[in-house]
């Protein structure tokens, strides 16, 4: 397989499969309330139409507000090519690492923040300054939880961190892993705007902070926007996929010539698993006033300074 | 690969130590501190059904089943009816915000880990962890008791100091011997009975449970 | 014989709840006094005639060597004559309606049970059973503290059982670092928390875990021991406590707490082979005590709190001795240990007394002692002089001693900051007096309204005992105690 057709085939699963992910968690939220729920492939009749849409922009904003979808979709596309669907893919060795891809998604939220205060609009300031609040406090735990993971394989580069745990077995049972896996997933969970956080399915003015900052887009704009949340929700479920639950060895031990094929299905088969996980957290909790999510990214601290702690004490 | 889970389990230990710190009210303090409990009798367990497979020692199980007996059951019983009878409000009860009581606590845990890595004599590695985890605890209970107002939160600081305690003797050396452990129970029931009876009389005597109220006696 | 002595304390302690009358409380106390006395007495004859005693039952649970009978003797005799006192000291109370019959027999059932778990402490040899004792006596006092059921009192049990319970806490994580170290030497024996047996493989645990283990037990026995700074509790308990168990608290309970420190003070020294970590850390320790304790009681108020921290004043200079670790000094230390014990049981008798009287514990209130109760006056007076370190009363003569002992062991610097701060207490302890005993602060209209006259008659006896053994200790120390001091100081240095 050569280089482009690697990058091209990652590109693929990602923008393609993102929208498909909302789709899963939704069924799943709607099947425990006993409802039927919208189709699973809703979104991408969603983004259809808007992209079909006409795009109404604010006389009163700048330039910036009319840049910033490009700028977040390019950015976010940018950060999933850097994180590897699947370890058969050779061509990802190249220096990008995590922290790129932290900061990509920085870049990105940076231009959203901006462009929702841009417009004017008392609801674009106010999901602004509470998304950047969020941000502010998550961003300790998802470092100390890389940089951790980074001193156990050696490397910044997601590609080698996925390497080095895809080599052990089940990895959840050292409690090194235990521990980032848990501070990672909250910060899944506060970074898409999920129901401790932020709830997805509002448009209740004083709770939402995602929808707020988005609520002056429109159109094609307003689809490119949705579409990087959903592959930036990709790209930390294939974190947590790919470093956490690293099921290849028993794959190679169910069928010693694993194919792309089959370990794509894997890839898959994790990524509904940690979406079942999500919506499973979703109907279980109720959101959390603004004021308490700072104790959940404590939590989320917590845990990931003690994985470091006793990554530390133990070396793995 | 036993040292693999107990290692997981002082972890959780500390972990709900963490969770104590950022919790607010009383009834949430016990319901952490039943639940770290259940993880101590946890380990007991464990180590417990281990010795009584490899020695046939059955000591340490029956520490397991008295920890369920007297800190499961019978203890957040005790404080849940002492939490009843005397008029608790929900009012501000800590002195630091959470999140500045939880990067204290961080703070605690590397002191733990500086403090214990210094003794160069503890040569199994898991000791070693297991001491510092259980010591963290120690510290974050003492922590937790000057930083709460309410005299509940302190007994509840003492409790979890002596699970912290509990923990280290019994990860660390496979229990104390048996005589001792009987008396440190015997003790803590003593203890949590007193200071319950006590808190009834602050509660009748100063009308609240507030120990900011208790300064009469200075110098 | 013993043993039988112990468990029929505990049973004394159980016989109070059945009977309600006050004359059988007097007789019970009384029987309880002669037990404690007859218990003294045999068990220092037997150790004194033929040695160490041992008991084989429960793992060798109990031994008595010659440093815990200096310690039980203490405890015993000062708990026989405090009981006798506490005849006297509540049928007043109870008198003047202060406290119920049933308050009375609370009182009483724990005070045994109290003197129980003391007594317990110096004569197990298991260190953890020795933990569970001291934390014990924490649990047996703490409704003795709070006795009188006002708020200070309330605020002094909660203070006291706090502080205390924590600060134990920490010593059993020190004994859990001793105990691992035991386990990593000697594989599945279960003689390992036993002194003796630490005692006697010194050599052989890791120093580095005796090191940490000795900071963590100096700093949980200490709080019960009373040094700064985790002291908080004791001025509140002590002055809150009634008389005759402020008396058990700051004579006995100090002392055995500081028994503790000392046993394994001795292991940890022997290990190391010097003195100068646990010097270092305990003259510290000792020489804070003492200045935070002289600075606090020359703005006293109240004067049960002055004799507190007088308590912990004293307690900082055993503690210096220790530190200094030469045999003359630790011989300084335990003689210092008993006569503390008996000035300061016979001023806070003296002191419940006055409190009887005058109904007050402000200094400020109290005045003309000589002409209202005279002879409980002078026993006040006499004991003042004493706890400063007048001569002829035996607490000079043991500072004396320590402070050579300081210069001899090349500590010139620290023996004179000693020595001044002990000039400091004096001053303000003579300050003090000079008010109580000479000022006419009290309004006319108060003073007429009391008449002079004695109270608690058998008190006044026993603080006359009391007064006795100050005095003869000072001036002439018989042989037998000598001997026994001697070879106390045998033992605390390591030897057998």
């Amino acid at each position: 397989m050569n280089y482009l057709a690697s990058f091209g085939l990652q590109i693929l699963v990602m923008v393609a499969l993102a929208p498909l992910v909302n789709g899963i968690i939704k069924k799943v939220k709607a099947f425990s309330q006993k409802r039927k729920g919208p189709p699973l492939l809703q979104l991408y009749y969603d983004l259809w139409k808007l992209f079909k849409k006409d795009t109404v922009v604010s006389e009163t904003t700048s330039w910036i507000f009319r840049i910033t979808p490009y700028i977040v979709a390019g950015a976010v596309v940018l950060a999933a090519l850097l994180v590897p669907v699947n370890l058969n893919l050779p061509s990802f060795h190249f220096a990008g690492d995590v922290i790129l891809v932290i900061y990509l998604l920085g870049m990105a939220r940076f231009f959203m923040v901006l462009s929702g205060l841009d417009s004017g609009s008392t609801f674009g300031g106010m999901g602004s300054s509470r998304e950047v609040m969020i941000s502010v406090l998550l961003e300790p735990s998802l470092l100390i939880s890389m940089f951790t993971i980074g001193l156990i394989a050696g490397s910044t580069s997601v590609y080698s961190m996925m390497i080095s745990s895809a080599g052990t077995g089940f990895l959840l049972f050292q409690p090194v892993y235990l521990l980032l896996f848990l501070a990672v997933f909250i910060i899944l969970i506060a970074e898409t705007s999920r129901i401790p956080v932020d709830d997805p399915a509002t448009h209740l003015e004083l709770t939402m902070v995602h929808e707020a900052m988005i609520l002056e887009y429109s159109g094609k704009h307003l689809a490119l926007m949705e579409w990087a949340a959903c592959i930036k929700q990709l790209i930390f479920i294939t974190l947590l996929a790919n470093i956490f639950l690293p099921l290849e060895s028993f794959l190679a031990f169910a069928s010693p010539n694993s194919t792309l094929m089959s370990s794509l299905l894997l890839y898959l088969a994790k990524v509904i698993f940690i979406a079942v996980l999500v919506a499973v957290t979703e109907i279980s909790t109720v959101k959390l006033r603004l004021f308490s999510v700072p104790n959940l990214a404590a939590l989320s601290f917590i845990l990931a300074f003690l994985g470091f702690f006793q990554y530390l004490l133990v070396g793995r | 690969m036993i040292e693999n889970y107990l290692h997981l389990l002082s972890i959780t230990i500390l972990i709900t130590a963490f969770m104590l710190v950022a919790n607010k009210r009383v009834n949430e303090y016990i319901k952490t501190f039943q639940l770290q409990s259940l993880l101590l009798a946890i380990i007991a367990g464990i180590l417990g059904v281990h010795h009584v497979s490899q020695t046939g020692d059955w000591e340490i199980l029956l520490v397991a089943v008295i920890t369920v007996a007297v800190k499961v059951v019978y203890i957040p019983y005790l404080l849940r009816t002492t939490v009843r009878k005397v008029e608790y409000k929900v009012e501000k009860d800590f002195f630091w915000n959470i999140p500045i009581s939880i990067l204290i606590c961080c703070g605690l845990v590397l002191l733990s880990y500086f403090t214990i890595t210094n003794i160069e004599d503890i040569s199994d590695r898991f000791v070693k962890i297991f001491l510092i985890n259980s010591t963290a605890v120690v510290l974050i209970g003492l922590f937790f008791m000057i930083s709460r107002k309410k005299a509940i939160g302190q007994i509840i600081g003492f409790l979890v100091i002596e699970n912290g305690l509990f923990t280290a003797a019994i990860l660390s050396t496979n229990g104390m011997p048996m005589i001792v452990e009987l008396g440190i129970f015997f003790d803590l029931l003593t203890a949590v009975l007193i200071m319950g009876i006590l808190v009834f009389r602050i509660n009748e005597s100063f009308e609240s449970i507030d120990i900011d109220k208790l300064k009469n006696l200075r110098g | 014989m013993e043993i039988t002595l112990l468990l029929a304390l505990l049973l004394l302690a159980g016989l109070f709840w059945t009977t309600a009358k006050r004359i059988h409380f007097n007789i019970m106390n009384c029987i309880g006094a002669v037990m404690l006395l007859a218990m003294a007495i045999l068990t220092t004859y037997k150790v004194s005639v033929s040695g160490p005693i041992h008991f084989s039952m429960l793992d060798n649970l109990f031994y008595i060597d010659e440093f815990s009978v200096v310690v039980l003797d203490t405890i015993l005799i000062v708990s026989a004559l405090v009981c006798i006192y506490a005849i006297g000291y509540m049928n007043h109370e109870l008198n003047h309606q202060s406290v119920s019959l049933n308050q009375i027999r609370l009182f009483y059932s724990l005070t045994y049970v109290f003197i129980f778990t003391m007594i317990l402490v110096v004569t197990t040899q298991n260190l953890g059973v020795m933990w569970i004792a001291i934390e014990a006596t924490t649990l047996a006092s703490a409704f003795l503290v709070g006795f009188y059921n006002s708020k200070e009192s309330i605020e002094a049990a909660w203070k006291y059982v706090i502080i205390c319970s924590v600060g134990i806490a920490l010593a059993l994580l020190g004994i859990v670092l001793l105990y691992i170290s035991a386990v990593n030497v000697f594989e599945g024996s279960h003689s390992n928390l036993n002194w003796s047996f630490l005692l006697e493989n010194a050599k052989r645990l890791h120093s580095s875990i005796l090191k940490i283990a000795f900071i963590f037990i100096l700093v949980g026995f200490g709080t019960k021991v009373g040094l700064a700074p985790m002291h908080t509790w004791l001025p509140d308990a002590h002055s809150q406590a009634p008389a005759p168990i402020s008396a058990l608290l700051s004579g006995v309970l100090l002392n055995s707490a500081m028994y503790g420190i000392i046993r394994v003070l001795t292991i940890v020294n022997k290990n190391l082979g010097n003195t100068l970590y646990t010097g270092r850390l305990l003259i510290g320790a000792g020489l804070i005590s003492i200045t935070a304790a002289a600075i606090f009681i020359l703005v006293q108020k109240d004067y049960k709190r002055m004799l507190a921290y007088s308590s912990i004043e004293h307690m900082g200079i055993i503690t210096f001795g220790l530190g200094i670790f030469t045999p003359a000094a630790i011989f300084a230390s335990l003689f210092h240990m008993l006569n503390h014990a008996f000035t300061k049981s016979l001023l806070f008798l003296a002191s419940g007394n006055i409190y009887l009287k005058y109904k007050t514990r402000e200094i400020s209130k109290v005045s003309g002692i000589f002409k209202m109760m005279p002879v409980t006056g002078v026993f006040f007076l006499l004991g003042l002089f004493a706890i400063a370190g007048m001569p002829p009363f035996s607490i000079f003569a043991s500072e004396l001693n320590l402070i050579t002992a300081g210069f001899a062991a090349r500590h010139p610097w620290l023996a004179s900051y000693l020595v001044l701060l002990i000039a400091v207490v004096f001053a303000g302890i003579a300050s003090i007096a000079l008010k109580m005993f000479y000022s006419t602060g009290l309004p006319p209209r108060d003073r007429d309204a009391m008449k002079p006259g004695e109270v608690n008659f058998s008190g006044i006896a026993v603080m006359g005992v009391l007064l006795f053994l100050i005095c003869a200790g000072g001036l002439y120390l018989p042989s037998v105690i000598k001997d026994l001091l001697v070879s106390a100081v045998g033992i605390v240095k390591g030897g057998h």
